[in-house]
């Protein structure tokens, strides 16, 4: 009686064995990798708004701070996205036939309100909170990049809990003084070290690890 | 390491009387016997109808699919506004005041409101009838406002008529009843004390002289105002001011929970308990098991009908023994043991004179309400402990006579058209009057009301009803304080208040019942004159600057949810002369006790008349003494259950009067002999999918010659059994001491004791020492102060938005309840005391569900809070099988995925919504700390040490919870940590909880032990 089996075929059960063994390290490697590239979590992703507002002129241009349309970013959990009214106190003077504004009217006189495409995204279990940040040396483009740069808003950073922790477990080289927190070009100085250790106490900096203090 | 001392349970401890405690009957005789089908404790049920192979190849069928599925969250979009509203700043709530009715009495409540959206109502502390706590009801009303199944609009016969079309068709039909005076038009109206709705009801019946507003309330307070009608000539309304009593008997009276000013009452009482010094003693007379009762110091078990009787043998001790001699008239001793027990509450009530305080309870006849309030008088306790108001309701008899009146001139064919806004009268009403029948016989029946109801369905016209959170409105308090009830959102379906139809049929209904409101206090604040006061401003001739100072008091009335000036105060308790002859010609009018079995109805503690049967949250909240959830059940004592051949679960047939009801029985300890308990406001027949078919409704069998107590019921057991959800049996400690009571005499020798229940234990972990961080937080709940009436259960299920199981998962132990109010009965089966108390997670230090998490999903904070991290927990349970104190929550099953999307409005954006197979537990409000720790970081602060108030503490009427930073020596918390009283519960373990418990006192009077 012949052999039921070759001898080819234990090296193809071995090669068998080691592609099961490799696929399955190879997904789960490759979904690990997945999440972690920019692509995973949507850094620099480019997205289509209603109104095509370019935050570069806004900022560059008219020199207009943060906080003249992210009015609660001070005192609230969220920057607050700026009203239609807010749109209209300039462009009911400036460029109030433009086409490009044509939504911004259109919601204004309906009542009826912009339906903008979430830019910087966090999970509905993640409680973030602007007022903290920003009143504790934080400036905005820490996260939130060169907004001054970017014709259309994009994500700047990763957005991950490791990337928050990054800062959380350690914010000194990232504080600025308070006077500088909207200022899009600021840099930190060559002995951010130092300054930083200075600001932390001046400001009272105590930046938590907890799970709670994001998780509730 | 040292001996705890600690009884055992089944074992005598040394050297004194065996004191074992249990939770059930079954329990107790040691046979908790799992019936068929059902499983112990977090027990899985096997899967039917799914076999493992099935799951299998589902299991890889969706592995392989799921890397296609989890790519990438789906894009959000975010709305901002088109207009800001300058009040609002998006992400931070909004508080409102507003007020509630409770009987047509104001409650005062703040509601929370997210971007416009109410999430939660709580207690309004400026409101002389909250004081800041909130009962079951004022939690649970938010959830009505988004019932999915609520009506909308106008429909008449089914078929929707538009609201201005039917203003016209109102405006003839009222043209057409003013022709002769309005003498075939009947209202029958919700008891309030609105006073726009008094100027409203004034101006209707100037246009209809001949018609007549009845009002209809089937749990009023009717016999108590007969009693002060005997007793001083007059209706009248008292109001206890327990602060000031150091002896109080309660005469079948459950002022703690479903009576009076229960709140203020509540918490009156419960600042008289807890610590030694200065306590109180109450002794109640009932015969169901109350919340009241459970925190007795002497509960008298007897029959409801012989509590008359009880309250004759006191007055006849106190005018033998006690120098009273004006009692004498109406006293009547009784023999034996029962008058041993009055004798002794007598002279209780003789030392306290003008200290004590009798209260006579609204199941009770109008003699006995009489009676009481001549032994207040005599005592002296009238004017210090007890005064009397003229009652702010506009028409203080809303009880079964006024509805017999109208249903005889129904069945006489004298009306044709008849507006009912009183709450499903055709459900509530005593069955001999048959109101569904007589309905027929009117052409128009006009109802207002927000859900399809038994009512609804006799009426022509149904009009949808608003929610308290969607109209303007305005009611008094019992002390006649005004609050205006303001909408916090625009009505989520097409509806108007009671105001708005009321007033179409003066031809107002187009003027909307803010114009009423606003322009009817506009008009008392002008009528108040130079008073002095702010309102009084607008006084001054309708001028633009009184228009403004109007416009100033107004939003100050509606900021306070209070309404300050003249017009408004509360009312000055009157004088009172009493007439001695009519009490006691009326007492010796009240018919012998009978013999045999009697019936007693009551109002059910949560859901009252059967208003709340489609709120899901009441429904499932176990009931205060009970704990049986989504069901009644007829009471009876575990001697008249061996008697009568029945046990927990068994239906019988109840017959009274010639009408029979089947309902399950629940054998319930401590309830009076020979005497059954039936809870009103189940077994409706039309209500949502909550409410329908739940329990049994006891009105088939109420009757309106005897509204509250019925002799002659009969009972036969029917052989078939019913499963009632208890959650008592659940979570069962093993009989250990758990909740400490001791009364106040024996404490020095307990001291002792409560010292070896606190205090570090050996550990081969090690020790984190906590004392160097900022805060600790810290929880305190005091056994004295708790009365178990489960508000804090339900403003936790609100504030952390717990979900709704359902009767077939508490069945399985699987109710979600954060924080549950556990109740040990001691002593007797036949007599026994109870003591509730509430367990939430205790946040040990040392816990042992963190040593067992495979994935750190459940760890500790820096300041020792024990954190639950939802996004990280795989479901494996390990947690709660290690949980010592059984207080965590898996979520079996998708219950948010499932509910209506408007229900979604009602969650609290603070806190995460849990999904299917995550394990959650109470966070301390955490979400609460890190607000309060943000806003004073930010502000450059420290937190107050009670600054941070938890849910549960905040609604408690009774003060009994206390959270905090216990590394501030000088807040609450920490200094009731540092009492003699505080003990570790099962402290044994060495968990080193963080919630302490205070031992409970109990101050019985040496001549009845």
């Amino acid at each position: 009686m012949s052999a039921l089996f070759s001898p080819r075929s234990d090296a193809l059960l071995k090669l068998v064995l080691g592609l099961l063994a490799g696929g399955a390290i190879a997904t789960l490697g490759g979904f690990m990798l997945y999440v972690r590239t920019p692509y995973g979590v949507s850094q620099n992703e480019q997205l289509v708004q209603p109104v095509m507002f370019d935050h570069r002129h806004h900022v560059q241009d008219d020199l207009i701070d943060c906080r003249y349309c992210h009015t609660t970013v001070e005192k609230a959990p969220s920057a607050g996205i700026p009203s239609t009214g807010t749109c209209l106190a300039c462009h009911s003077q400036v460029w109030n036939k433009s086409p490009l504004l044509d939504a911004v009217r259109a919601s204004w006189f309906t009542g009826k309100a912009i339906p903008w495409t979430r830019v910087n995204q966090l999970p509905d279990f993640v409680y973030f909170n602007h007022a903290i940040h920003v009143n504790k040396g934080i400036g905005c483009a820490e996260c939130h990049g060169r907004v001054d740069q970017m014709a259309s808003i994009e994500q700047a950073q990763p957005l991950n809990m490791g990337w928050c922790l990054q800062c959380h477990r350690d914010p000194v080289p990232r504080l600025r003084p308070l006077d500088q927190i909207t200022n899009m070009k600021w840099q930190a100085p060559a002995n951010q070290a130092e300054v930083g250790a200075r600001l932390a106490k001046q400001y009272d900096v105590h930046a938590r690890v907890s799970c709670t203090t994001c998780h509730r | 390491m040292p001996s705890l001392g600690l009884p055992i349970f089944g074992q005598t401890p040394a050297g004194g009387t065996p004191a074992p405690r249990w939770r059930s009957l079954a329990e107790r005789d040691g046979r908790v016997d799992p019936e068929a089908g059902t499983y112990p404790d977090g027990e899985q049920p096997p899967p039917e109808g799914f076999s493992r192979r099935s799951f299998l190849q589902i299991l890889g069928a969706s592995t392989a699919l799921a890397g296609l599925a989890a790519c990438k969250p789906p894009r959000e979009q975010v709305v901002s506004y088109v207009k800001r509203p300058a009040s609002v700043t998006p992400s931070v709530a909004s508080h409102y005041a507003s007020a509630v009715s409770r009987g047509g009495y104001a409650v005062g409540v703040v509601v929370e409101s997210h971007e416009g959206r109410p999430t939660k109502m709580e207690g309004n502390p400026g409101h002389p009838a909250s004081l800041g706590g909130a009962g079951l009801h004022e939690l649970a009303t938010i959830l009505d406002l988004y019932d999915p199944n609520r009506l909308a609009g106008v429909r008449r016969h089914g078929q929707p008529v538009a609201w201005s079309s039917f203003l016209g068709e109102l405006s003839v039909l009222a043209a057409a009843h003013a022709k002769d005076g309005g003498a075939r038009l009947r209202v029958l109206a919700e008891p309030t004390s609105s006073p726009t709705q008094a100027d409203l009801r004034s101006r209707l019946l100037v246009r209809f002289p001949r018609a007549r507003i009845d009002s209809w309330g089937p749990i009023a307070d009717d016999a108590a105002r007969a009693g002060t009608t005997l007793a001083f000539g007059r209706p009248l309304d008292p109001e206890y001011r327990l602060a000031g009593a150091d002896v109080v008997l309660s005469l079948d009276a459950d002022f703690l929970a479903t009576e009076g000013d229960h709140l203020r009452q509540a918490r009156e009482f419960a600042r008289r308990r807890g610590q030694p010094a200065g306590m109180n003693r109450l002794y109640v007379a009932e015969a169901s098991f109350t919340v009241t009762g459970g925190v007795a110091d002497h509960r008298l078990r007897m029959r409801a009908s012989e509590v008359l009787g009880f309250g004759r043998a006191v007055a006849a001790a106190l005018a033998g023994h006690h120098g009273l001699p004006q009692l004498g008239p109406l006293g009547a001793p009784l023999t034996g043991d029962r008058n041993r027990q009055a004798t002794a509450v007598a002279a209780d009530l003789a030392r306290a004179r003008g200290r004590g305080l009798v209260l006579a309870g609204r199941r009770q006849p109008a003699a006995l309400h009489a009676l009481v309030a001549a032994l207040n008088e005599a005592l002296g306790n009238a004017g210090a402990t007890v005064v009397y108001r003229e009652p702010a309701l506009l028409d203080p008899a809303s009880g079964p006579d006024r509805l017999e009146l109208l249903a005889s001139e129904l069945r006489a064919g004298l009306v044709d058209t008849l507006v009912i806004t009183a709450w499903d009268p055709v459900y509530t009403a005593p069955a001999d009057l048959d109101l569904a029948a007589l309905l027929g016989k009117v052409p128009n029946v006009v109802y207002l009301t927000s859900r399809d109801d038994e009512t609804a369905r006799a009426a022509n016209v149904v009009v949808a009803e608003a929610h308290p959170l969607e109209r303007w409105g305005d009611l008094r308090g019992r002390d006649g304080t005004a609050s205006i009830v303001q909408p916090l959102i625009s009505p989520l379906v097409e509806c108007v208040s009671e105001l708005d139809l009321l007033a179409a049929f003066v031809d107002q209904g187009q003027l909307g019942a803010f114009r009423l409101v606003r322009e009817g206090w506009m008009a008392r604040a002008g009528d108040a004159g130079a008073g002095g006061s702010r309102a009084s401003d607008a006084g001054a001739g309708g001028s633009r600057a009184s228009d403004a100072g109007f416009d100033r008091a107004w939003s100050e009335w509606l900021a306070a949810g209070v309404v300050t000036g003249r017009g408004a105060a509360p009312t000055t308790p009157v004088k009172t002369v009493l007439a001695t002859g009519r009490v006691a010609a009326a007492l010796k009018a009240v018919p012998p006790v009978r013999a045999g079995l009697e019936a007693v109805f009551a109002p059910d503690d949560k859901l009252l008349d059967g208003r709340y049967a489609e709120n899901a949250w009441l429904q499932e909240l176990p009931h205060p003494v009970s704990k049986l959830t989504w069901d009644n059940a007829a009471s009876l004592s575990p001697a008249t259950a061996a008697r009568l051949g029945v046990k927990t679960g068994s239906v019988v047939t109840l017959t009274l009067r010639g009408r029979s009801l089947d309902a399950p029985v629940l054998v319930q300890p401590g309830h009076a002999d020979d005497s059954v308990t039936l809870p009103l406001g189940y077994g409706r027949t039309v209500a949502g999918p909550a409410g329908t078919g739940v329990g049994f409704s006891a009105y088939a069998l109420r009757a309106s010659a005897a509204p509250w107590i019925d002799a002659g019921l009969e009972l036969k057991p029917t052989g078939r059994k019913h499963a009632l959800a208890q959650t008592q049996e659940h979570f069962s400690m093993e009989g250990r001491s758990i909740a400490l009571s001791y009364d106040v005499a024996e404490l020095p020798k307990a001291v002792h004791e409560l010292e070896e229940q606190r205090g570090p234990q050996p550990s081969l972990l090690p020790l984190v020492d906590y004392g160097k961080e900022e805060y600790r937080w810290g929880m305190a709940i005091d056994l004295g102060k708790c009365i178990g009436c489960g508000a804090c259960t339900l403003a936790c299920q609100a504030e952390n938005n717990i979900p709704v199981v359902g009767k077939e998962q508490v069945l399985t132990s699987r109710e979600m309840h954060w924080l549950r109010v556990d109740r040990y009965y001691e002593g007797s089966e036949a007599d026994p005391e109870t003591i509730s108390q509430p367990l939430a997670c205790v946040h040990c230090e040392q816990a042992p569900c963190e040593y067992v998490c495979p994935v750190n999903a459940t760890v500790h904070s820096d300041e020792g809070l024990n954190e639950m991290v939802y996004n990280r927990c795989v479901g494996t349970r390990y947690c709660s099988n290690n949980c010592a104190y059984k207080v965590r929550r898996f979520n079996y099953l998708d219950y948010h995925g499932t509910v209506a999307p408007q229900l979604k409005m009602l969650q609290n954006p603070d806190v995460t919504v849990r999904a299917r197979g995550v394990m959650e537990k109470c966070s301390y409000c955490v979400h609460r700390i890190e607000h309060a720790r943000i806003d004073a970081r930010v502000a450059g602060v420290k937190i107050g040490g009670d600054a941070v108030v938890s849910a549960c503490q905040q609604a408690c009427p009774a003060e009994a919870i206390v959270f905090g930073n216990l590394n501030d020596p000088a807040s609450r918390v920490a200094r009731l940590q540092q009492g003699e009283r505080r003990y570790d519960l099962l402290h044994e373990l060495g968990t080193r909880p963080r919630t302490a418990y205070l031992a409970r006192l109990r101050n019985p009077n040496g001549e009845l032990v």
